[in-house]
């Protein structure tokens, strides 16, 4: 039995598990920095409790402090969100050791799945797919070995990494030596491990993602795939379900090797399996699993009908999946755009300050996660998502209607945001046509803002 | 409300022969506090600072104590304090980080520090706990406790008052400790 559940995170995500957590009856604690102590998380939670200074490293990142938090107010449940601490296995042990009920996968299936060149054996094992790619690199002269077998383009990543971090596509030996050591270096720095791998690069992509949900009993079913193409340096902004420019086949066979990977590793809890699809080859491969509520959820939500937060809840306090493969059905289609507090205009400069006026779009299949309102004062220590707008339609068609009308219709004054920018991408004619890759975004930036 | 010197020195002979550590006294704005402590006497009258005796001191300095104290207090093991007005330009000591709010060293010890104890910046006021990591926390400033905000074995958060001090400045407290 959950009872009362501590959510050391802060802003739409925080917001958008208490009210999960409101709906099943269950206490909530935000436990939230200096910063965030009069946020609407805060004022929404039945308790609040402050962890720490600002800076996430002395506060949403302290692993001692929020157990102690957690203990001392009585919660016998954590859900981390995502980011900060969401994929650090150590929370979760950390959870078992103290009798706390960690609202996510073991940390046991966090770890494996936190090391990426684990996480590609196992799937291989699994004969799902994966990329042809390399085992940890040593040095450079591994690494240009390395990349003759794959053959080029190849894509440099962190054997600990992930979101993007430390990823370059290199085309040429030279490419390689000159940034070998960089990409080693800002590894270590991100992720404390400086270990790299190569994995070829597929030039003109689709990134496709499948939402999957398991019990403790070793019941595993999908929720369907999402296409999060549209990317801007490895951050997803616009994501969409299902994966309607797929071939049906191919969106069933991806689902498949999700569902079977995830039962492989006992996967239990909500994640997302990725996997990146080569247009140009109709073939798709593995690319990393993700142990954790996404920030695009909810377009997995609004076609399915599902709660997944509620869900995850659910299995952590050990109830079987409440529904069969069967029972899925996908309704329509929908569209979520990331608004965040950035100026597309200087480059995505950050743009954080007092939200002087704001006034979310309503109407017929519009969602608005968010956690902003007129007077927030959007702090600069944390990232800049201020809101998701979702829209659900009949079809892609009509959810892009909705979202032209929910974007033109939102008001926020007081702080940059990306509103014009995601207002140009949704209309353009690739967009509606669906002739992207994962580059398209940062080519059509180029194109429209480097003219001034 | 008045009190003489007799009555005060009547009250202390009670206080010491009883097993009472502390008597609080009040009546409108008057307010007598009596505490059985080691070392110091402190001595407060309506919208004045705390005048702060040693006991050694106490005979010199008993023209800044009014018409309450005019003789050497009958035990070197009493406090008298008399504060009225409290809250007033108190200094809050605060949670440095989150955890559990301890006032002993160990169990059955005696306290870091009470009520009425002097502290210095660098004078351990209590301990947090943080996952059985003991924080030793300093007071950060000059003064004497007035105030303990937290229960032993509370959790604290970040940035709670702990105990709410009454400044005082250097050459002000060694020049009394003499």
């Amino acid at each position: 039995m959950i009872s009362k559940v501590l959510i050391p995170n802060r802003g739409e995500i925080a917001l958008r598990i208490i009210k999960a957590c409101k709906a099943l009856g269950i206490r909530t604690v935000a436990a939230v920095s200096e910063a965030d102590k009069e946020s609407l998380p805060a004022k929404f939670a039945d308790e609040v409790v402050c962890i720490g200074p600002s800076h996430p490293s002395e506060s949403y990142l302290k692993i001692e402090t929020i157990i102690t938090a957690a203990l001392g107010t009585g919660a016998n449940a954590i859900h981390p969100g995502y980011g900060f601490l969401a994929e650090q296995w150590e929370l979760a042990e950390a959870c078992e050791t103290h009798g706390l009920i960690f609202i996510g996968p073991p940390g046991e299936i966090i770890k494996k799945m936190g090391n990426k060149l684990q996480a590609r054996q196992i799937a291989e094992e699994s004969k799902i797919p994966v990329l042809p790619g390399s085992q940890r690199i040593q040095n450079v002269e591994d690494a240009i070995f390395w990349a003759k077998e794959i053959g080029y383009p190849v894509i440099l990543k962190a054997a600990a990494g992930g979101g993007g971090r430390g990823m370059r596509i290199i085309t040429t030996p030279a490419e390689l030596k000159a940034n070998f050591e960089a990409a080693a270096a800002e590894a270590l720095a991100a992720f404390g491990d400086g270990s790299l791998y190569l994995e070829r690069y597929i030039p003109n992509a689709r990134h496709i993602e499948v939402q999957i949900l398991g019990d403790k009993f070793g019941n595993v079913i999908h929720l369907g795939e999402r296409d999060c193409t549209l990317q801007r340096r490895y951050q997803k902004i616009i994501e969409e379900a299902p994966a309607s420019f797929l071939p049906l086949k191919v969106r069933e066979d991806i689902c498949t090797a999700a569902v079977k990977l995830a039962k492989s590793i006992g996967y239990e809890n909500a994640g997302t399996i990725e996997f990146i699809f080569d247009q140009d080859e109709a073939k798709f491969y593995f690319l990393e699993v993700n142990t954790r509520i996404q920030v695009e959820h909810p377009v997995t939500e609004m076609v399915t009908g599902i709660d997944i937060v509620q869900e995850q809840i659910r299995i952590a306090a050990g109830e079987h999946i409440r529904l069969s493969q069967a029972e899925i059905k996908i309704m329509g289609h929908a569209i979520e755009c990331r608004v965040t507090a950035e100026s597309p205009e200087e480059g995505f400069r950050p743009s954080p300050g007092r939200i002087t006026r704001w006034i979310p779009p309503k109407g017929p299949g519009i969602r608005v996660d968010t956690h902003c309102y007129t007077g927030y004062f959007v702090p600069p220590y944390y990232d800049s998502l201020l809101a998701k707008v979702i829209t659900v339609g009949i079809n892609r068609r009509e959810a892009i209607k909705r979202m032209e009308y929910a974007l033109q219709n939102f008001v926020i004054e007081g702080v940059e945001t990306t509103l014009p920018f995601l207002k140009f991408l949704i209309t353009q004619p690739e967009y509606i046509e669906g002739k992207v890759n994962t580059k398209w975004v940062e080519m059509v930036s180029k194109k429209r803002y480097n003219k001034k | 409300m008045e009190l003489t010197h007799d009555e005060v020195v009547k009250i202390l002979k009670l206080i010491e022969a009883s097993e009472f550590n502390e008597l609080h006294l009040e009546n409108g704005d008057f307010k007598l506090v009596i505490k059985k402590g080691k070392n110091e006497s402190v001595l407060k009258k309506e919208g004045i600072e705390d005048v702060r005796v040693s006991l050694e001191s106490y005979e010199r300095r008993r023209e800044d104590s009014v018409s309450i104290a005019e003789k050497k207090p009958p035990s070197e093991d009493v406090t008298v304090r008399i504060a009225v007005k409290e809250e007033e330009d108190l200094v809050p000591i605060r949670a440095p980080l989150l955890g559990i709010f301890w006032r002993r060293p160990e169990p059955g010890a005696p306290p870091y520090v009470e009520v009425g104890s002097f502290v210095t910046e660098d004078t351990t006021v209590c301990l947090i706990e943080v996952m059985k990591v003991f924080n030793a926390i300093k007071a950060g400033v000059r003064g004497y406790i007035r105030k303990i905000c937290v229960e032993n074995g509370q959790l604290v958060e970040y940035g709670q008052t702990l105990f709410l001090v009454k400044p005082v400045s250097e050459e002000k407290t060694e020049g009394e400790a003499s």
